[in-house]
């Protein structure tokens, strides 16, 4: 029973969640721009740079907050699960350490206009002027 | 998967204080199986057996055992700043009884945004599924076959070089190691294959790996060399009159992760002394939503020990951090001149992987 109602949440919260838009976001002087391909390759931990050279840091939300699971899917085209196990083989073999993960939209604006070399995404209606948008998925 | 503790070591007698982030991650799985049926081989007085895990001797029998497959391993990360940090994992299998012992332990330097530096004790990267073999989780089965993964040394102390490029769409990767490893009671000799202490040593091992990503495609070469010394009851084996041995290993594995469909394959060869040895694995699955069914075929194959095991099963991703795995294995064991390993057999097991 429990089973089933476990299945029923994570099929209730992918529908809801398929309404929210997930962006892209850096630090406004970050003068960079990302293509999907990019931001795949920075956070799967396959790169460090951005296109200009310049050092970037992925930060990551948490697995509660409802952007995570669109970002997930929507691109990097994997869902959370597959992430975790893709990391849990860098992790366990010294190849790669995940992303910081921070807990909400709210923090992860602060944190990424704290860092001119930090780049995060929140939905896209949290969106401010603290913040420079790359790309809406 | 990760949860951070400030670690912070003041020392009392003045104001000079010590910081270091330390990371606490963990996997583990709790599987139990048992065998449907099995010959065993009588003539070596060995009844119905499915011998699930060589390095580890995990093997179900006719009751059920939790045994084999179930383990838990922490880790630990100590970022040191400036592109240091001092890694250990203590992993505890249910095959020793869940002693634990330090499987991994090594300091990584990070040179540049390409190259990382190690030195320590390591998982030998040898097939595809070696160095992360104990994290279920992390791959599609209960446990990468058993044929392919029967070498009695998995483990190294040494050096190694890591390194990433991105070439175009590719992301190119790989290691180039050296060390030894020197098993003063192997498990699987001493036991499984005998019933005198061999010490088993490998030593100038020299290797590397190499893969290219893209997408959903995923390829690997690897290729390792390295000299054999046995003692069997602290008495020197000989080969042809020599104390040693060189062992040459080649593997190449392609993986394909496209539109839900899961395609893994590996192929390898070592060369010993001039005999082959021959495995290779096949592998499909499919995902539905949190459900993935596969099936397997892994193969084994050198004068006079022939094997293969064919399995069924399905993943199910329950949980964000944890998947329950159902598998059947079914296998043949066609050894000759006392060739076999184990007899026939074949074996359910079910239970929980995680990770922290």
């Amino acid at each position: 029973m429990n089973w089933l109602k476990v299945m029923t949440l994570t099929t209730a919260m992918t529908v809801t969640s398929a309404m929210a838009e997930v962006a892209v976001i850096v630090h406004p002087s970050n003068a960079a721009t990302v293509d999907q391909a990019e931001i795949t390759r920075l956070f799967t931990g396959r790169g460090t740079t951005f296109n200009n050279g310049s050092k970037a840091t992925p930060l990551n939300l948490a697995e509660s907050a409802p952007a995570r699971g669109e970002f997930d899917s929507k691109v990097l085209s994997k869902s959370s699960s597959q992430m975790k196990a893709y990391w849990s083989k860098l992790v366990f073999t010294g190849k790669g350490t995940p992303p910081k993960e921070l807990t909400s939209d709210a923090e992860m604006k602060a944190a990424v206009a704290a860092d001119a070399a930090a780049i995060g995404y929140i939905d896209a209606a949290a969106v401010d002027g603290t913040v420079k948008v790359l790309a809406k998925f | 998967m990760k949860k951070v503790l400030l670690v912070t070591a003041i020392a009392a007698l003045c104001s000079h204080s010590v910081q270091a982030e330390v990371n606490i991650s963990g996997f583990a799985s709790v599987m139990g199986g048992k065998l449907t049926s099995g010959t065993g081989v009588p003539e070596f007085g060995l009844g119905p057996t499915f011998l699930a895990n060589y390095p580890t001797v995990g093997v179900y029998e006719d009751e059920w055992t939790f045994k084999p497959d179930s383990k838990f391993g922490l880790q630990m990360t100590a970022d040191l700043t400036e592109g240091l940090t001092a890694t250990v994992q203590l992993v505890g299998r249910g095959a020793d009884d869940f002693e634990a012992g330090f499987e991994w332990a090594y300091v990584s330097y990070e040179l540049n945004e390409h190259w990382t530096i190690q030195a320590g004790k390591k998982r030998l990267p040898l097939y595809y599924y070696s160095d992360f073999f104990d994290v279920s989780y992390a791959y599609l089965w209960v446990r990468p076959a058993a044929d392919n993964y029967t070498w009695q040394i998995f483990n190294y102390t040494g050096v190694n070089a890591q390194f990433n490029y991105q070439l175009g769409d590719w992301a190119m990767s790989g290691n180039l190691y050296t060390g030894r490893e020197d098993d003063g009671e192997n498990k699987l000799l001493s036991e499984f294959f005998g019933s005198t202490p061999i010490r088993e040593i490998w030593k100038d091992i020299i290797g590397g790996v190499l893969s290219f990503n893209r997408d959903w495609l995923d390829l690997r070469f690897t290729y390792m060399t390295y000299e054999n010394q046995r003692y069997r009851d602290g008495v020197p084996v000989l080969w042809n009159g020599k104390d040693t041995r060189r062992g040459n290993f080649a593997g190449f594995s392609a993986n394909i992760d496209y539109n839900n469909w899961l395609l893994l394959s590996e192929v390898n060869r070592l060369t010993l002394d001039g005999g082959d040895f021959d495995t290779y694995l096949i592998s499909a699955g499919y995902r539905i939503e949190q459900w993935t069914p596969y099936i397997s075929y892994a193969d084994f194959d050198s004068e006079g020990e022939v094997h293969s095991t064919t399995s069924v099963g399905v993943r199910w991703d329950f949980h964000s951090s944890a998947a329950f795995k159902f598998q059947f294995d079914d296998v043949t064991d066609d050894g000759f001149n006392g060739g076999q390993v184990a007899g026939d057999s074949k074996a359910i097991t079910l239970g929980i992987d995680l990770v922290f």
